[in-house]
């Protein structure tokens, strides 16, 4: 296994730039997901890896050879594409053995190696069937081991998931997850499912418009999202608009006053207060009370999840938000969220200085 | 009783169907099939000259064929041309559907239409096409003297090259369509995928792209060649008088020897030695495909 | 970058193939059409000069415009007849589901597998026993030559007509039943308009097979009732010069024409 380098990596379709100057490392046996919305350039820089897609500026390094210029055959990664890509016409095995024959390893040793890859993803008994005669959560298990089997350097993976139905999906990217770690796989994975580059990867690089927006494990990126894009793209979150008043003091447009915790790295002037559902909480009622930002207002809308109920609500100011409360307690308590709510109730909202986060506005 | 088709309630009633596909079925059973069977039953009859044609169940006119060395010549001929042009029109068709196929220009549907349109203005315009091309004064003789590469003519219209290459050009466009939409359903990715898998572009080609295009290279061989083996226009007007392949030889039958039952024999010879042929180049083409 | 020098090279062959085959396929309609134009009556290259008289040539030559009015009679006769029997055909063949489906559709598709002059020969024999048992005289008539054209068009009609009725989705006439729409009314509104590419190409296919067919006209033709492309063939074993050129030009405008209309309506890639 080895690390992957990316410098200055770009693709430009005529005058249209894909991937803008991406800088990336993955560190050897790290797992690092490219998440974005589709178009986000995010495939197209996994494509130019395994070498499908020529490079238009940057080098792309695996371990200590520059493989730019090297086409996709001359590269040692293992792809798992999004549609598993199985030969059609050749049964299990022959899929698995594929690449060992390209690499003229011995008849000998193909054998042993192709069985012991379909045993680690416990498909073994399945070497014989052609690939059609398996269930989707078996094609990717061979197109796992196919690409697993030449012991790649990188391990690269297309919305492997995206075709698997909700259930299996879960358990999929637990094995996942459980092989890559076992064999130290440097692995970098596409999605643009949130949820699954969260539980996943150890580090995740967020993309928009060809460019990075940000690079950094599951908790940064929520905690300390960089922009307003990341805030919005990763979890939920609630905005506010305004502007730096004083040091520590935020005005929205509707004239809120918000204390949050300024580490004076935000902007100055016009800006943009995220605040994520769950840090906030309801009070019901609208009793002045005292501490810092207790705002009244009234519930517009209750959205009960099971686990939790999604509370919207119009503050006095005109502006709306979304609060979280999880229902830790049993319905007959009183302090039970679903309990007590419905639109119309008069209800305060509060979250603590250190919840609310200073962003620059999104570009317009 | 299992429903295969779900009637919506108060459903259509069964006498529907046969009303829709009758009048079809009865034209084409009165206009091909009993004709055709009358024609099989005739190549049984006897010719008698100066008779016409005499009730009989013979197979001599079948015997006639296979002892006469004119004959076996014409059907030898025939099928080496129908192979000759088959395999090159399969080597040269391939590329350009694979073209077809993986392109995202927005010329391809230009590039669909020009392959159809020369299928759409016929064979005879098109024979006529190459006999200005190939004729002692045509534009390739031209260009070889213009050149100085020859002061006499070459001699190619009228000569079974030139038939191969007028057959080649109009069977192309029906091989290139049959393997296009064949490779159109082979996803890139697997191709991708062997390529990932440390496999050169060539052996991509001849380990997954070539299998995979089986069916369409089976399809396109077979239509193709039955197409060459039927060819009329083309070895008539390219071929001149002395080079004679089966369709041209069972007109004169018909038309200028009136011998009906001996021309009767000749189309079932026709047909029965290209489906022959089909059947036997089929199955060694998918027992190859399935090793 | 040695990725892109790979690539290129590949590239640029299967360009170069590509190119080849092409001017190969379209050699003979491009010089044909060149040579129409064409001042000296003896071809050569090249030419001393070029003229549209051979244009009105053609319509001196009787065979040719006589030849012309036949085929365009025969193709549009057959394709109306052969176009509105090809999908009742397909729409009982997609719909309904009876004893001999399977046979009925190889059935109707077998025209298109028996070569033209084996048939043509099989017919021109049929139609002559029908004249000497029946005295219905069918050989070299306009009515001998539409029967066997709409024998010819309907494979055609039953195949494209059959893959658009097949990609309709069937959910969307359920939609309009429960609207309110009676089986009749959804069929005219709904599922017949969603046929219209299919039917449209059935009827330029139709039309173009039987008015550029040769090898079936061959032996049902008459002295003086002969279809262009058998005037035409009649013409080049004797001699080829600018007048036949026109001839074929004219027959490739009419077919380009057609094929251009066409795609206005349903784009051929797709359904050929």
């Amino acid at each position: 296994m080895s690390q992957v380098s990316l410098r200055r990596l770009a693709k430009r379709f005529g005058s249209f730039t894909a991937v803008d100057d991406v800088d990336l490392d993955v560190r050897e046996g790290e797992l690092v997901a490219l998440l974005g919305p589709s178009g986000c350039g995010k495939t197209t820089t996994l494509r130019m890896i395994a070498g499908f897609i020529a490079a238009s500026g940057g080098r792309i390094l695996i371990g200590d050879q520059d493989v730019t210029d090297l086409p996709p055959y001359r590269r040692n990664t293992g792809m798992v594409f999004q549609g598993y890509a199985l030969f059609p016409h050749m049964t299990v095995n022959q899929n698995v053995a594929f690449g060992l024959e390209m690499r003229k390893v011995p008849r000998a040793e193909i054998g042993p190696r192709v069985a012991e890859a379909l045993r680690l993803v416990q498909l073994d008994h399945l070497g014989e069937r052609m690939p059609r005669q398996l269930s989707g959560g078996q094609q990717q298990r061979v197109a796992l081991a196919r690409a697993l089997v030449i012991r790649p350097e990188v391990f690269l993976l297309d919305e492997p998931l995206s075709n698997l139905d909700a259930k299996l999906r879960l358990t999929v990217r637990v094995e996942i997850r459980q092989l890559q770690q076992a064999l130290g796989l440097t692995t970098v994975f596409v999605t643009h499912d949130q949820e699954e580059a969260l539980t996943l990867a150890d580090r995740l690089v967020v993309m928009s418009q060809g460019k990075v927006q940000q690079i950094g494990t599951p908790t940064e990126l929520y905690e300390r999202p960089a922009n307003h894009f990341v805030a919005d793209f990763i979890g939920r979150s609630n905005f506010l608009a305004g502007t730096v008043s004083a040091p520590g003091r935020f005005r929205s447009r509707g004239g809120l006053d918000i204390a949050f915790a300024d580490d004076g790295a935000g902007p100055r002037g016009e800006g943009v207060l995220a605040i994520r559902p769950e840090k906030a909480s309801l009070e019901a009622g609208t009793d002045a009370g005292t501490g810092a930002n207790r705002f009244p207002g009234t519930v517009v809308f209750v959205t009960y999840l099971g686990a939790a109920t999604e509370v919207r609500v119009r503050l006095a100011s005109g502006e709306e938000v979304t609060v979280t409360r999880h229902n830790a307690t049993p319905l007959d308590d009183p302090r039970h969220a679903a309990g007590d709510l419905a639109p119309g109730n008069p209800v305060t909202v509060v979250w603590p200085p250190a919840a609310g986060l200073l962003l620059a506005p999104p570009p317009a | 009783m299992s429903v295969a088709f779900e009637e919506a309630a108060g459903g259509r009633r069964r006498s529907v169907a046969p009303a829709l596909v009758g009048p079809a079925t009865i034209l084409v059973v009165l206009v091909l099939v009993l004709p055709m069977a009358i024609l099989f039953r005739y190549s049984l009859n006897q010719f008698v000259p100066g008779q016409f044609m005499v009730e009989a169940v013979t197979i001599a006119n079948y015997v006639r064929f296979f002892t006469d060395i004119y004959y076996i010549n014409v059907l030898w001929t025939t099928v080496q041309v129908a192979i000759a042009c088959t395999v090159i029109s399969l080597v040269l068709a391939f590329p350009v559907a694979y073209f077809l196929a993986r392109t995202t220009s927005r010329f391809k549907s230009i590039l669909v239409i020009l392959a159809v349109f020369p299928l759409m203005v016929g064979n005879v315009v098109r024979a006529a096409g190459w006999m200005v091309v190939l004729g002692n004064d045509g534009v390739v003789n031209a260009v070889l003297r213009w050149i100085g590469l020859v002061e006499e003519p070459v001699k190619l219209l009228y000569t079974p090259t030139a038939v191969i290459i007028g057959i080649i050009a109009v069977v192309l466009p029906y091989m290139i369509l049959t393997l296009q939409s064949v490779l159109e359903g082979i996803d890139y990715s697997v191709e991708e995928a062997a390529l990932n898998l440390g496999a050169k572009p060539s052996t991509t080609f001849f380990r997954i792209v070539l299998p995979l295009a089986m069916p369409g290279v089976v399809a396109g061989t077979v239509l193709v060649f039955i197409l060459c083996m039927n060819a009329y226009a083309t070895p008539v007007l390219l071929g001149g008088p002395q080079f004679k392949m089966m369709a041209p030889a069972l007109y004169d039958q018909i038309a200028r020897s009136t011998n009906w039952p001996f021309g009767a024999a000749l189309a079932f010879v026709l047909m029965a030695t290209t489906l022959t042929l089909t059947i036997v180049s089929t199955t060694v083409m998918q027992r190859r495909m399935r090793r | 970058m040695t990725i892109d020098i790979a690539r290129h090279w590949r590239r640029w062959a299967l360009h170069a193939v590509v190119v080849l085959v092409y001017l190969f396929i379209l050699t003979p309609v491009i010089f044909i059409g060149w040579i129409s134009f064409f001042s000296n009556e003896i071809i050569a290259f090249p030419p001393d000069g070029y003229t549209l008289r051979w244009f009105s040539n053609v319509w001196e030559q009787r065979v040719f415009a006589r030849g012309f009015v036949m085929s365009l009679q025969v193709a549009f006769i057959s394709m109306l007849i052969g176009v509105s029997l090809g999908t009742l055909a397909a729409i009982a063949i997609v719909r309904y589901r009876f004893p001999g489906r399977d046979t009925l559709n190889m059935l109707l598709l077998s025209p298109l597998i028996v070569p033209g002059i084996v048939a043509g020969t099989a017919l021109y024999i049929f139609y002559i026993q029908i004249d000497n048992y029946l005295e219905w005289r069918l050989q070299a008539t306009l009515e001998g030559l539409v029967l066997a054209h709409v024998m010819l068009t309907i494979p055609w009609t039953v195949r494209l007509v059959s893959a658009s009725l097949v990609g309709i989705d069937r959910s969307v006439e359920d939609a309009a039943m429960n609207l309110g729409a009676n089986r009749w009314t959804t069929f005219r509104r709904v599922t017949f308009p969603m046929m219209r590419a299919g039917l449209v190409a059935a009827a330029l296919f139709s039309f173009i097979t039987s008015f550029e067919n040769l090898e079936l006209s061959l032996l049902l033709v008459g002295p003086g009732r002969t279809t262009l492309p058998i005037a035409i063939l009649q013409y080049l074993e004797f001699k080829v010069d600018p007048t036949i050129a026109a001839v074929s030009l004219i027959q490739i405008v009419l077919i380009g024409v057609l094929m251009l209309i066409t795609d206005r309506f349903v784009k051929l890639s797709r359904v050929v």
